[in-house]
């Protein structure tokens, strides 16, 4: 070991506080990028959506694999789909038509379902993967914002966490955020039941429903979807699909497993929704108490405490 | 040439590990596997101990800021552990034979000593709450042997590599 001087030990103390102290700030304040950091993470972000569109295009060969795979089973299975979906078809078309001549009836435009798609493309994940995210190759320049919904065909898979001019983080459903929280409905049989997705089991890599009434029924199979109530998702976005309801750990009310619907392992291109209804920025996780209306706060009252 | 192929390897390994990361997680019957590329790292161990222990440390630094930054939002994480684990491979040259299999099973060891200190220093931020065997059995031991397929791999080239820059040194020296 090297011999250490009273001129290097006071360099290791300055060196240790200096570093305590940057990792500290760096760790309050994490939705917004200082403007060295925007420069390095649109830098690296360019030179990384050059090296992506390859390693996509393997994945995608991939993924291709894996579906050609299943083709025969799937194949079966579709075809039986296939005889209710016409009936389906027909009866969405006519459910369509009403549904719209009603809203001109009562004169209602914008509907929480509303939302304009931005299509994005993954250009990585975070290596380390203690906290699952991804950086996708939008930014502010095309109109990404914070807390803005991002999803795959399939299924929900989470939010905007931080914008820089040419990339965004996208915080996925699976992080351990205590406070990244979807308000949900379950598309129950007799009625749809409200509930939080809030957090996920490690164990069971399942996103967990809580605070579900317990005078309401739910039952293994049935859909989770994204409510648009808590103000940033549009609402009716697929999450997954009830494996299990116990209830929680208090005996107050229920709670359910739900297996996502979107797969989080082989992620290339998703979408980002923007709500055309007024969204209030659920300044979520770092319990700011900011106004978080923006500016509509005639029309929202108590969002403060809304889950997001 | 070869001056520039040492740090442009660097980069492109940089680039790639995000890109490795896509394929994480797996689901290998009731476990979730994490797999976490730990390519750079790897590199600048082996150019710590077969050419230079200060190069090492500054990419060490260069490439640790990199990845806080882009990846991480914590500034000071990597850019501290890299520098660290690099001048540590350093300092052993002086103790251990530099034959191939020994400095990649010590690359593995430092990259196992750096994960588990990530997972405490993330364990006590409360980023993650899972349990220590946990840890063990669907992170660092899918990521130690990931990493370990990747240097038997790459290992030799590496080596390759930066002999060929320490003799083209030596020669524009003399």
């Amino acid at each position: 070991m090297p011999h250490f001087t009273n001129k290097k030990f006071i360099l290791l103390l300055v060196g240790t506080i200096f570093l305590v102290a940057l990792i500290s700030f760096s760790l309050r304040d994490r939705q917004n990028a200082s403007v060295p950091e925007q420069f390095i993470k649109d830098t690296v972000g360019f030179a990384q959506s050059i090296v992506a569109k390859p390693a996509n295009y393997i994945t995608g060969i991939f993924n291709d694999i894996n579906s050609l795979l299943n083709t025969y089973e799937e194949n079966k299975r579709l075809k039986m789909r296939l005889e209710d979906f016409a009936v389906l078809q027909a009866e969405v078309n006519t459910l369509q038509s009403e549904n719209k001549s009603l809203k001109e009836l009562v004169d209602k435009e914008d509907s929480l379902k509303d939302y304009d798609p931005l299509k994005a493309t993954v250009i990585a994940r975070n290596p380390d993967q203690w906290e699952e995210k991804i950086i996708l190759n939008r930014g502010s320049a095309q109109g990404v914002q914070l807390n803005m919904a991002v999803m795959t065909a399939n299924g929900l898979i989470g939010k905007i966490s931080l914008v820089t001019p040419f990339t965004s983080e996208v915080e996925l459903l699976y992080s351990n955020n205590p406070n990244n929280r979807v308000s949900a409905i379950v598309h129950g049989e007799k009625s749809d039941v409200f509930g939080l997705v809030e957090g996920y089991d490690a164990d069971r890599n399942e996103l967990i429903l809580k605070r579900i009434d317990s005078s309401f029924t739910v039952n293994e199979g049935e859909q989770v979807v994204t409510s648009g109530l808590g103000g940033i998702y549009p609402k009716g976005i697929l999450i997954g699909e009830i494996t299990e309801v116990t209830t929680d750990d208090y005996g107050l009310t229920k709670l359910a497993y739900v297996k996502p619907a979107a797969n989080f392992s082989m992620l290339d291109d998703v979408i980002i929704a923007k709500r055309k209804s007024v969204s209030v920025d659920g300044s979520d996780g770092s319990s700011t108490n900011a106004d978080l209306t923006n500016g509509t706060k005639n029309k929202t009252t108590d969002t403060t405490e809304g889950e997001e | 040439m070869i001056r520039f192929l040492i740090p442009f390897v660097a980069v492109v390994l940089f680039l790639l590990e995000p890109e490795f990361a896509l394929f994480s997680p797996i689901s290998l019957g009731d476990h979730t596997l994490t797999l976490v590329p730990r390519f750079v790292i790897l590199y600048l161990i082996f150019i710590s101990i077969y050419y230079s222990k200060k190069r090492a440390c500054l990419y060490g630094l260069i490439f640790g800021l990199l990845y806080d930054v882009f990846y991480i939002d914590i500034i000071g994480l990597y850019s501290f552990l890299y520098p660290l684990v690099c001048f540590v491979a350093g300092s052993t040259v002086r103790f251990i034979h530099q034959h191939l299999s020994v400095t990649t099973i010590l690359s593995i060891v430092l990259v196992a000593l750096m994960e588990v200190f990530l997972y405490y220093f993330f364990y006590f931020i409360q980023f993650t709450t899972i349990p220590v065997s946990d840890f063990l059995s669907n992170r660092l031991l899918p990521t130690i042997i990931a990493n370990l397929l990747f240097l038997i791999m790459l290992g030799w080239a590496f080596k390759y590599l930066i002999n060929a820059r320490v003799l083209q040194r030596a020669q524009d020296n003399s």
